[in-house]
């Protein structure tokens, strides 16, 4: 998750911002109040499960703005990109099929992983145990199967 | 519980002697200096020694926090003299130990504790005098406690002599008369000394003067007993005096603001419920549940009626729908409930969003848009001079709005300026010239004799011939030309259309409500329908059951005595 870029350092926003900026701000605020809670009493594996779902909200809010709603410009999308408000890389999986809901890149990182597998948060619902309670170690995602 | 009046204080404190003076230091201590001499205390100069020192000294630990709230030292009082002299010590001459709650347990003042701690005085605030006894009065204090006074032997007791009881009875009794009466304007000053008598009316403090009386033989003083409340107030007195408060643990027992109610708790259970959403729903009256089925709002309806509370609670079509669920806003309102999945909801919420969006996007495009180039043009008639070129003229004005606006670029910035320095050459018939061809140039629907000479069109104004002239000599001419020119033409009719559409939305929107106000009266009349229906099926199965009883009271006689029992009624 890189950081934002700040104001003074970056071109100036594009028309539109002003209606989105409220509530990037909020997400910039989760997300710093994410980083700087202390994680000494958490497993380790789990302490940056809040920034990998922050990260993953606030992609959605802009990929959703952008490609579900209309809501704003292509300028103004690739800025926010550019300016890191969202991940591009996590957008392009979104978009094709099977991967409409992927929680995070590190769960279909196969290469990473024993047995050359995805994450047990990709698995569909169905095909789990029945009330099997599953959360995936890298970012705590539940289940993101395009399917559930 | 019997209620004591005793409630100590430090009382009166000397006056200093000349040319000390009172302060109070940072840390809230009160110390004493003398102008003259340069001299500071904490000591109060010209009070005599404490007497009773000897009496307070040997403090148990252990018993200090009781102490502290008992406020009396381990004395014997049960002798006369002793409690005599100590109460009228402990009632004023007891200068640098203000308000002695907790003094004492605190160490004493036997030395060992340099700087006393910062400590609430307490002070006389008003007197009474006390009819039938007349050199007494009757001295209430600030903190709420009250004590007698004789000015004629300067003595004051805390607790109320036995020959005083009965006047400052009756004159409990008629101030409560008088409270009850309405008249409180008076008695504010009076304070919460008869917040003790109020809450303890009559018969509490009978029963005190009994045991007072009891107690007569024994000694002077009845034992002390100190009221809760008295606390309280302290405690509210002080509320800056954190470590007073910290160890006096009554107050927050008495008052402390931890209290849930039933209530509460049952509205914290429906705002979590309402969180959780989804099937469970809103009412646990189960209003809603027995209407869905009977009389369901239509669809439509129900999404129309989900979007105007989405409307009326300005939620920002660009917000994301966890941000709505967070905040919770529009949980309480009946329209939240129209929809009963969550998943509903937000299907209509993405529909509403994206078409306010739409909406939105509209009527920007619709609206005018300011001219970037006005508060430039304004910036350049004020700022621009020959004498500045263009890069000097940038550095200078860069903090200026105008020339951060990124709608404009530095390029054309710079093309303006060096346009409108070289015309500021120009004659002024030139000019003039210009601007009149430039005000010609505008159709009549935007500037004729009714427009004002402040609100001239954009066009007008963004335009670099506009400024060449210096105002003083461009406003009349400007004016002059305004005068001459003919009547605005009649005035489109996309504004009315527009009114139209506003009202048929407000018109449907009005069905729709009205709509929900009878689905709820119809709601409420099947609810009433069906505990009526309930009450009867209960009483006829009580019949019932009374009938089964009877039958099964079937003696030795047997059958007989039913039969002739069913025959007599």
């Amino acid at each position: 998750m890189p950081a934002i870029r700040p104001s003074s350092k970056r071109k100036a926003p594009p028309d539109g911002f002003s209606d989105i900026e409220e509530d990037l701000l909020i997400f910039g605020n989760k997300m710093k109040d994410a980083q700087n809670t202390p994680t000494d009493n958490m497993p380790k594996h789990q302490a940056q499960w809040p920034i990998f779902q922050i990260a993953h909200q606030r992609s959605r809010y802009v990929y959703e703005l952008y490609y579900d709603k209309e809501a704003i410009s292509k300028k103004l999308y690739e800025w926010l990109l550019k300016n890191g408000y969202a991940d591009a890389m996590l957008i392009a999986k979104w978009k094709k099929q099977g991967y409409e809901k992927l929680c995070c890149l590190r769960c279909i990182q196969t290469k990473e992983t024993n047995f050359n597998s995805t994450c047990v948060c990709r698995v569909p619902r169905a095909q789990l145990k029945e009330d099997q309670d599953v959360q995936c170690v890298s970012c705590g995602c539940r289940g993101c199967a395009s399917t559930d | 519980m019997v209620k004591s009046t005793y409630q100590p204080s430090p009382g009166a404190l000397q006056p200093l002697p000349p040319g000390w003076t009172e302060h109070k230091a940072p840390t809230g201590h009160t110390y004493y200096y003398h102008a003259e001499t340069k001299e500071s205390t904490y000591k109060r100069p010209g009070a005599p020694p404490p007497a009773a020192v000897s009496a307070a000294a040997p403090m148990n630990p252990a018993m200090s926090s009781y102490v502290q709230h008992q406020t009396v030292p381990q004395i014997n009082l049960s002798d006369p003299a002793v409690a005599n002299a100590f109460m009228s010590q402990y009632g004023q001459a007891q200068p640098q130990q203000h308000g002695q709650r907790g003094g004492f347990g605190a160490g004493g003042r036997g030395g060992f504790q340099p700087r006393p701690r910062p400590q609430p005085v307490d002070k006389p605030r008003s007197k009474v005098a006390i009819p039938g006894c007349e050199p007494w009065i009757l001295v209430y204090t600030k903190y709420g406690r009250r004590f007698a006074y004789n000015p004629a032997k300067n003595a004051s007791y805390w607790r109320i002599p036995e020959k005083l009881m009965p006047a400052i009875l009756e004159l409990d009794q008629a101030r409560i008369r008088q409270k009850a009466g309405g008249d409180t304007t008076n008695q504010r000053q009076q304070n919460e000394g008869s917040a003790d008598v109020d809450k303890a009316p009559t018969p509490a403090v009978d029963e005190q003067q009994a045991e007072a009386a009891h107690d007569y033989d024994s000694s002077e003083y009845e034992e002390v007993e100190v009221t809760d409340d008295e606390d309280a107030e302290d405690g509210q007195d002080q509320a800056g005096n954190a470590r007073k408060r910290q160890r006096t643990e009554e107050p927050s027992a008495d008052n402390g603001p931890a209290e849930f109610t039933e209530a509460d708790i049952a509205a914290q259970l429906a705002a979590m419920g309402a969180g959780y959403d989804d099937d469970i729903e809103m009412g646990e009256d189960g209003g809603w549940e027995e209407g869905d089925e009977g009389l369901a709002l239509s669809d439509e309806d129900a999404r129309e009626l989900f979007k105007d509370l989405l409307n009326d609670f300005n939620i920002n079509p660009y917000s994301p729908w966890e941000k709505l669920i967070e905040e919770g806003k529009v949980f309480d309102d009946a329209r939240y409930t129209v929809l009963t999945t969550t998943k509903a909801r937000k299907d209509v919420w993405e529909e509403w969003s994206r078409a306010k969006i739409q909406e939105l996007k509209e009527r920007r495009a619709k609206e005018e848009k300011k001219d970037p180039r006005i508060p430039y043009i304004a910036l350049l008639q004020e700022k621009a001079t020959p004498k500045l070129y263009w890069p000097e003229f940038r550095r200078k004005y860069k903090r200026e709005e105008a020339m951060k606006d990124n709608k404009l670029s530095d390029k054309d910035r710079e093309k303006w300026y060096r346009e409108h320095i070289n015309r500021l050459k120009l004659p002024q018939t030139t000019l003039k010239a210009d601007l009149k061809k430039l005000l010609g140039s505008v159709p009549p629907s935007a500037l004729n004799n009714q427009t004002m000479a402040s609100n001239l069109p954009p066009q007008v104004l963004a335009d670099i011939r506009y400024i060449s002239l210096d105002p003083k000599v461009r406003d009349p001419f400007v004016e002059a030309y305004i005068q001459g020119l003919g009547a605005p033409p009649e005035a489109g009719e996309a504004a009315e259309q527009e009114d139209e559409a506003a009202a048929k939305a407000r018109e449907e929107r009005r069905k729709r409500e009205k709509a929900l106000g009878e689905r709820e009266r119809a709601v409420a009349e099947e609810k009433r329908r069906q505990e009526k229906k309930l009450q009867y099926e209960r009483g006829r199965l009580r019949d019932e059951e009374l009938e089964l009883e009877r039958a099964m009271q079937v003696g030795k006689r047997g059958l007989q005595s039913q039969l002739v029992g069913d025959k007599e009624p």
